[in-house]
């Protein structure tokens, strides 16, 4: 039961986050805390035991479906939106476009041409 | 309006989940038959047809979303679970730690920056702007995010959607106007601004491509995730 093994270690680290947020009142997330222990753990440890690669990695594959009940939700608010899908789209474009360029043009002069393969 | 037969079937969470399910295997099938267009990503012609589902069973959204909790459960262990390919890929992130410091911080800011002042501009509603303002984040730490700031995550969940989608062909414009063709480079915008949308085109591009696009992903789901809501209370009392 390898991969029992490593959902137990992802649940276990996925409380502890919940209790460490409960104590500290940092407004982060449970499982944003519990992924930066567990990649502290691995560091520690200096391996990734097989049985949370076992847990691990089938449930990083399905993460498009686990959030597929929530993307599906946007359809059903849409009237609350009356005059508002305006502003949100125009947002998200622009505002990507805008971001994507500065991202590229950044790294670019960051890493340079030198170092391209 | 629900059919007679579908009313027992309803109880169960089961028949959400099996739905879910459903939707998500004809989307992945639709997708390889069209040819893995990058503009219809396989989550959105899933979404589509489970929302056309939905529709025509006439079950109602709130109905279908109790069920498929069990389901969105796992979403808490899935993002701890992204701990492990964070940690494979700290020997890269130690190669190039001095350009990628420099420039995560200033991109994932920006990257929220732009889109909360171009709607706050048209006059977005306090709420519609903590929906969105984790527009590109991946989806389970942008859903602790958006719940922390007070927005929808019905809402959230379309913008990343929107996000995603038109970060693929906006990251190949950009980098052929700058002249851009490090894989490094592209991967690494393609997660930071697309999350995993982003980032499974980056791997269909390359492996490299892939692995700086999950370094991309991974680093500004952290960065946002610490200080996003840290930033919304410091505006909001000052405000």
């Amino acid at each position: 039961m390898p991969a029992l093994n490593g959902l137990l270690w992802l649940i276990s680290y996925w409380l502890i986050g919940e209790v460490v947020i409960h104590f500290s009142g940092l407004p982060f997330s449970s499982g944003v805390v519990g992924m930066l222990l567990l990649c502290a753990t691995l560091a520690v440890l200096g391996r990734v035991p097989s049985s949370l690669a076992a847990a691990a990695q089938p449930l990083i594959a399905l993460l498009a479906m686990l959030i597929m009940p929530g993307v599906v939700g946007v359809f059903f608010i849409l009237d609350e939106l009356a005059g508002q899908w305006f502003a949100i789209l125009f947002g998200l474009l622009l505002g990507t476009l805008l971001s994507v360029i500065t991202t590229l043009w950044l790294l670019k002069r960051l890493i340079g041409h030198a170092h391209a393969r | 309006m629900l059919a007679s037969w579908l009313s027992p079937l309803t109880v169960t969470p089961l028949f959400a989940v099996a739905l879910t399910l459903a939707a998500y295997l004809l989307g992945n099938v639709l997708f390889r038959r069209l040819h893995n267009p990058s503009w219809l990503p396989a989550i959105l012609i899933a979404a589509l047809l489970l929302a056309a589902i939905l529709a025509v069973l006439g079950l109602p959204y709130d109905t279908y979303q109790q069920g498929a909790t069990w389901l969105t459960i796992l979403l808490g262990p899935a993002t701890v679970a992204l701990g492990m390919p964070l940690y494979q890929q700290l020997p890269r992130i130690g190669e190039l730690w001095k350009p990628l410091t420099l420039c995560l911080p200033i991109a994932a800011t920006l990257a929220a920056c732009y889109a909360l002042a171009l709607a706050w501009l048209l006059g977005a509603s306090p709420t519609l702007l903590a929906s969105i303002a984790a527009k590109s984040v991946t989806a389970p730490i942008a859903i602790g995010i958006t719940e922390q700031l007070g927005g929808s995550v019905a809402l959230l969940m379309g913008a990343l959607l929107v996000t995603g989608v038109i970060t693929i062909p906006l990251v190949s414009i950009a980098a052929r106007l700058l002249k851009i063709d490090d894989e490094r480079i592209i991967g690494f915008a393609l997660g930071l601004n697309g999350h995993a949308i982003g980032t499974v085109r980056a791997f269909e591009l390359s492996p490299t491509a892939g692995a700086f696009a999950s370094l991309g992903m991974s680093l500004t789901g952290i960065f946002t995730a610490l200080l996003l809501p840290l930033a919304w209370q410091l505006i909001s009392i000052a405000s």
